[in-house]
């Protein structure tokens, strides 16, 4: 069973097309790169993954199931802005965590906070916006999910910060889960992605594995994004 | 989940309301020795600095009471429909606990600051005069109970609980007049407070525009006949109680529909900005 399956998926702001009639599947064990240009509807996708937005036509399923309690506990997202409430502390977010998500790995979070030297007791609140980035980060690989959404994962953060994340992110993922990664710097991500979906203008335009697009196009899935969305 | 959405609740809120009642305590106490030690005394300093103290009580009782209200809206509003809901509403709990568990806190809060104004007021009037004429007030008070039938102390303490609970269910049916109207408008795609605000003023109007039709109807359709033809002639007592008991009725109706709006656009119309 494909852990995230969309069919005509599609969904409207006035009248803007954000998303039309997507689909595609993903199985389980793969990375998978959601590249596109900004405003291509990598949010929204994600967005309606996680309920957070309510389709205007098509299906979308997590596992089975529709966006909604039961797959929100084998979801774990990353969204593209710091969302953990600030006036909590490193161990409060823990204990957050470990009350609502079975799956949470309180050790693996503290080790990761540890080798970032964060302390448990220091506040949200005191920390950079880069910091809390990386918490956030490190809540969301703590868990040992089915499908991992991560939106933006290594936007707006500097190359050393970005090696950390994707390392995280390899370092962590449950390898019978799979992770969906959207962003628009490829060239970072291309090493450890299994296949893309490239969207634009709300359609997917490609699903293809990063080994097919080397071997039939003799090229990298950098220079195809480059090529696909010349300006 | 709705033990844990509480506690969390519970912990977010409390390091706001907790200070505010520690303020409301220590201005009252201020107050109470402001009266009994620095208001007659020759000093004018000292006259000023009481008056600064009383003052700084009034405001805490205003201070304790808005922010009591502020946070009712604010943590539904920054919570739920701001960056925060993307956290809250992915969590596995349903959109009927999310909604529960604010309600719960809002209401607690809400009756735990009109027992903090209360005693913070009992403080102020503090002193060991005011302390036998309480004693004085408690004797008198049980002694007039003795001379009561059962059934008056019955109809007493019954009024009370009813009273107590028509204030409880109004504090959060209000709150959910408030919900409703922030996930209503936070539903749009654009302007979403400005649609707030306009749902919240759709709501009072049609409210309004509901009860008058009711009174109106029931006028027409001659409620007061039909008392009459039954022959219903209660006691102040039993019409107290009815009167008490369809005053709860209409709140739980009024709370029920705003539960039903806040529930329908959390579920089926969310646009998470």
């Amino acid at each position: 069973m494909p852990v995230l399956e969309c069919k005509g998926l599609t969904k409207r702001f006035g009248r803007v097309t954000a998303l039309d009639e997507a689909a595609f599947s993903i199985e389980p064990g793969r990375i998978v790169g959601l590249p596109g240009p900004n405003g291509s509807g990598k949010t929204t996708l994600i967005k309606l993954a996680n309920g957070l937005l309510t389709p205007d036509g098509g299906y979308i399923a997590i596992c089975g199931f529709a966006p909604g309690r039961e797959s929100h506990a084998l979801v774990s997202y990353l969204p593209e802005r710091t969302a953990i409430p600030v006036w909590m502390t490193a161990r409060q977010l823990m204990d957050f965590y470990c009350d609502f998500y079975r799956d949470f790995r309180r050790d693996a979070a503290e080790e990761m906070l540890a080798h970032l030297n964060i302390h448990p007791h220091q506040s949200i609140k005191q920390m950079s916006k880069g910091t809390r980035e990386k918490v956030q980060l490190i809540m969301v690989m703590s868990r040992a999910a089915k499908l991992y959404l991560l939106d933006e994962p290594i936007g707006g953060v500097d190359p050393a910060t970005r090696d950390y994340i994707l390392s995280t992110i390899i370092g962590n993922y449950n390898p019978e889960a799979a992770v969906l990664i959207s962003t628009h710097l490829i060239a970072d991500v291309e090493k450890v992605l299994d296949e893309v979906i490239f969207i634009n203008q709300g359609r997917v335009m490609l699903q293809s594995t990063v080994d097919d697009i080397r071997e039939e196009k003799g090229m990298s899935v950098d220079a195809l994004f480059r090529e696909v969305f010349k300006c | 989940m709705l033990r844990k959405l509480l506690k969390h609740e519970f912990r977010a809120t409390g390091r706001i309301m907790l200070p505010m009642y520690l303020v409301l305590l220590v201005t009252a106490i201020g107050s109470n020795l402001a009266g009994r030690g620095m208001l007659d005394r020759p000093s004018r300093i000292l006259n000023i600095l009481a008056v600064l103290i009383v003052i700084a009580f009034a405001s805490a009782i205003c201070g304790v009471l808005l922010m009591s209200f502020a946070l009712m809206i604010q943590r539904f509003y920054k919570n739920l429909l701001q960056d925060e809901g993307y956290l809250m509403f992915t969590l596995p709990v349903s959109v009927h606990q999310h909604i529960w568990s604010k309600l719960i806190v809002a209401a607690v809060w809400f009756a735990v600051t009109i027992l903090a104004i209360i005693a913070a007021s009992l403080i102020v009037a503090y002193d060991v005069g005011f302390l036998r004429e309480m004693l004085d007030f408690f004797r008198y008070f049980f002694e007039g109970l003795q001379k009561l039938k059962i059934s008056e102390a019955l109809n007493g303490t019954v009024y009370l609980v009813e009273f107590a609970v028509l204030m409880f269910l109004s504090l959060a049916a209000f709150s959910l007049q408030f919900y409703a109207a922030l996930a209503a408008g936070h539903s749009r795609a654009n302007h979403k407070m400005v649609w707030s605000v306009v749902w919240f003023f759709g709501f009072q109007f049609v409210l309004q525009m509901a009860m008058s039709s009711i009174f109106v109807m029931l006028d027409k359709l001659g409620v007061s006949n039909f008392l009459n033809i039954i022959d219903w002639n209660p006691s102040v007592t039993a019409a107290i109680h009815v009167g008490l008991l369809m005053a709860i009725g209409c709140v739980i109706v009024y709370g029920a529909i705003f539960y039903a709006v806040t529930t329908f656009f959390l579920k089926k119309h969310l646009n998470l900005e």
